[in-house]
């Protein structure tokens, strides 16, 4: 299983070979000067917003946080046993989506998902497709397998150029179809997005195509519908949800995705059925409970969302800088100037915002929405760097 | 290969049928009647009290992932296995619980033309995820003590990819010391110097033999070998899935390329830093497994079974009947006991260690289910 890098490059171009991958793991980096400053003794007031990972910064809620407590009981013995609570979890979800629990697959935050799909679909002729930017897992998988994977730029509003997409999808083995896009924030509406998987069913018949729904739940553009049933009917399709966005659950690992059985059986198949090792006790008592809660807590979420979207994006037109239509919970900010200078100087004030997002890191930042008191403080701090940084030019 | 394609196939189409019924579901107690689940090798006493405590102090972080949190980390956590161990933290890589590293160990080192070396009985997942793959297995029967039989996998060494050491072994109970360990390693290396050696040692904690000891410096001072090590049982952490391996950089290199990124949850974590510092608890956690494993293999023995010489939190016991039969009549009283290990399953049970208690009760169960049992037949159960 050598990996090829030439063959990925030949495929993407030298330098965006090495900077699509470039990005992953950044976000960790910034901790330790972080942790430095609220240990020296003149910053030691410092609270650290973090803006840089898409989370939900109220976390997941009482229904689901009193699921972890009933979970661990009183003297947390059920840690220690193994758990059979996957099964429970499926047919769960399978109910909340009307699908069979055939059709869903657990995994380890979205990520299993995305790189068993990703073995699964691609191979040394099948490419993998995806816009640069996306999310980097699948790109970066298919890559350290050795497959072929094609870049394709996005228009110039930032969204997925859905020509340009399906003329690369031709003969490729899966297409990775962010929606809404991470991490440029733009969302493309279900009625194209049909109209694209049926033209790519109709001129590459085998391929397969991955539609990540992971910030379905924080998108408010009218024409909005899942692609699950879509999925459960065409082999090709598959869609992969997470909790770590709206559902608050990032420091838990769950998700998962629904598909047509065949596809489903095949991805677990590919784990030899040990694939739901990976999951956690108190991540699957907790998905039970959150899939199940009142649908209004998904609501209130994306309304808290949606102020303080409103409020940052309309800070940074104020200040002549234009995000690119955010859908999710996060923007895309053309700042006219590095991401890292600005990340290090919003570190320096306690605010953490996104990684480096090649062929865009010259330019923009992608920025997540906190709270609106987070928001309202970020934004100060924002204007003080940006202003300093315009001095110093000037 | 010493292995003939006659031989190799009839193993591989056995393990491909394993693989392809899924494991059977466990029976279950009666309505009514109180569990008492011995099946699967947990610490029945969970992860402890200061361990559970931190993971109380995690719920305001659940909604973040872990590489955000400013302590819960796996950096820090990696740090605090290295420290422990007396290893860098280069030597070591994480895993969601020790199945992820028996999943890619088979995916990195064997291949359709490097094949796995393993036992039977012995864990099964490596066997599982080859034969999925349809990567060849070679199987080793234990020898008649019930041990690895480390001379007939050596044996069949010679191009493997791989070779699958659970020392203990599960399901058998059974160990080999450091010295017997130490020379199968080096044979194999001079036999076979490309050959990956996996140790598993997920029941190490519960050793009480004086000539066992971890691999833990052989795999720092040797290419090609790594020891695998697991959350799961003694530190009672089954359910929040973690394991790591530790090895020479070059040889976990692979395993850190195929580990899943963002596995472990921030509950996991947090616990496993906090185990971590509390080796008293898992002294004390060996300490009350040797005294109720004492009285179960006695109460055995008395009854006329003959269990293995046990190194583990479990029993395998000549029950001198089959292992499904036995399973479901200690079902129906609430006792649930470990599933079939061809090709012991006509005569053997695994029997995992629970609290004192729980051992009382269950051996008047086995007790009454055994004793129409007449003692000429007693250890004779078909190999």
């Amino acid at each position: 299983m050598a990996i090829n890098r030439r063959r990925f490059v030949q495929t993407m171009g030298a330098g965006a070979a090495g900077a699509w991958i470039a990005g992953r793991g950044l976000e960790g980096g910034l901790w330790p000067e972080l942790a430095a400053m609220q240990g020296t003794s003149g910053a030691a007031a410092v609270s650290p917003i973090i803006l840089s990972s898409n989370e939900n910064p109220v976390g997941p809620g009482k229904v689901v946080l009193d699921a972890v407590r009933a979970a661990l009981g009183a003297s947390g013995g059920p840690a220690g046993r193994y758990s059979n609570a996957a099964g429970a979890l499926t047919e769960a979800i399978a109910k909340k989506f009307g699908v069979k629990p055939e059709n869903v697959a657990l995994g380890c935050g979205s990520t299993q998902l995305l790189r068993s799909s990703t073995h699964l679909f691609t191979g040394p002729t099948k490419a993998l497709v995806a816009t640069i930017p996306a999310y980097e897992e699948c790109a970066g998988y298919a890559d350290m397998m050795g497959h072929p994977v094609r870049a394709v730029p996005l228009g110039p509003d930032l969204k997925m150029d859905l020509d340009k997409l399906a003329d690369a999808s031709r003969g490729a083995g899966l297409v990775f179809y962010c929606n809404p896009n991470n991490p440029v924030s733009t969302y493309v509406g279900a009625r194209p997005t049909r109209d694209y998987i049926s033209r790519v069913n109709r001129i590459s018949p085998d391929t397969t195509i991955l539609i990540d729904e992971a910030y379905f739940d924080y998108v408010t553009d009218p024409d909005h519908a899942t692609h699950v049933p879509l999925a459960v009917e065409d082999p090709r399709v598959l869609v992969a949800r997470t909790f770590s966005k709206a559902y608050g659950m990032a420091g838990l690992r769950l998700g998962y995705a629904i598909g047509h059985a065949d596809t489903i059986k095949k991805m677990q198949d590919l784990d030899a059925a040990t694939g739901n090792s990976s999951l956690n006790v108190l991540a699957m008592q907790a998905g039970i409970a959150a899939i199940a809660q009142d649908p209004g807590f998904i609501a209130a979420e994306r309304a808290r969302n949606t102020s303080s979207r409103d409020f940052t994006m309309k800070w940074f037109m104020d200040h002549g800088m234009k995000p690119a239509d955010s859908q999710a919970n996060f923007m895309f900010v053309n700042l006219g100037r590095p991401a890292k200078d600005f990340r290090d100087a919003c570190a320096a004030k306690g605010v953490k915002v996104g990684r480096d997002f090649p062929p865009y890191e010259k330019t923009h930042c992608r920025i997540s929405f906190g709270t609106m008191d987070e928001m309202q403080k970020a934004v100060v701090v924002f204007g003080e760097v940006l202003a300093k940084r315009a001095e110093t030019a000037a | 290969m010493s292995v003939s394609r006659r031989g190799l196939f009839e193993v591989l189409s056995r393990a491909g049928t394993q693989s392809a019924t899924a494991r059977a579901p466990l029976p279950s107690a009666p309505p009514g009647v109180t569990e008492i689940r011995i099946s699967s090798n947990e610490n029945p006493l969970g992860p402890g009290k200061t361990v559970v405590d931190a993971m109380m102090t995690r719920f305001g972080e659940v909604g973040r992932y872990p590489f955000n949190n400013l302590t819960a980390n796996e950096a820090n956590l990696t740090a605090a296995i290295a420290a422990k161990q007396q290893v860098k933290p280069e030597n070591v890589v994480l895993a969601v619980g020790s199945q992820e590293l028996l999943r890619n160990a088979v995916r990195a080192f064997t291949s359709p033309y490097r094949h796995l070396v393993t036992a039977a009985p012995t864990f099964e997942n490596c066997t599982k995820v080859a034969s999925a793959l349809k990567h060849p297995v070679v199987e080793a029967k234990v020898d008649s003590a019930f041990k690895l039989d480390l001379e007939s996998m050596l044996a069949t060494v010679r191009g493997a990819g791989l070779v699958f050491v659970n020392n203990p072994n599960n399901p058998t109970a059974t160990v080999h010391g450091i010295k017997t360990i130490t020379d199968f390693v080096e044979r194999v290396h001079r036999v076979s110097p490309d050959t990956v050696i996996f140790i598993d040692e997920a029941y190490h904690d519960y050793v009480t033999d004086p000539n066992y000891q971890t691999a833990i410096p052989l795999a720092m001072a040797m290419p090609n070998v790594f020891v695998a090590r697991t959350f799961s049982k003694a530190y009672g952490m089954a359910g929040m899935r973690i394991g790591y391996a530790i090895g020479q950089p070059d040889t976990i290199k692979p395993l850190e390329r195929l580990r899943m990124p963002m596995t472990l949850s921030v509950f996991t974590v947090g616990a496993a830093l906090v185990a971590l510092a509390d080796q008293k608890h898992i002294d004390d956690e060996r300490a009350r497994n040797t005294a109720v494993r004492d009285f179960t293999m006695k109460a055995f023995v008395d009854m006329g079974c003959k269990p293995t010489a046990s190194q583990a939190n479990f029993l395998f016991v000549d029950i001198g009947r089959p292992a499904q039969g036995f399973r479901d009549a200690c079902a129906q009283k609430g006792v649930i006991i470990g599933r079939d290990f061809p090709p012991f399953e006509n005569s053997h049970a695994r029997i995992s260690i629970g609290t004192m208690a729980e051992m009382t009760k269950a051996v008047d169960v086995f007790r009454d289910i055994l004793r129409p049992l007449s003692p000429s037949n007693a250890g004779k159960g078909g190999n």
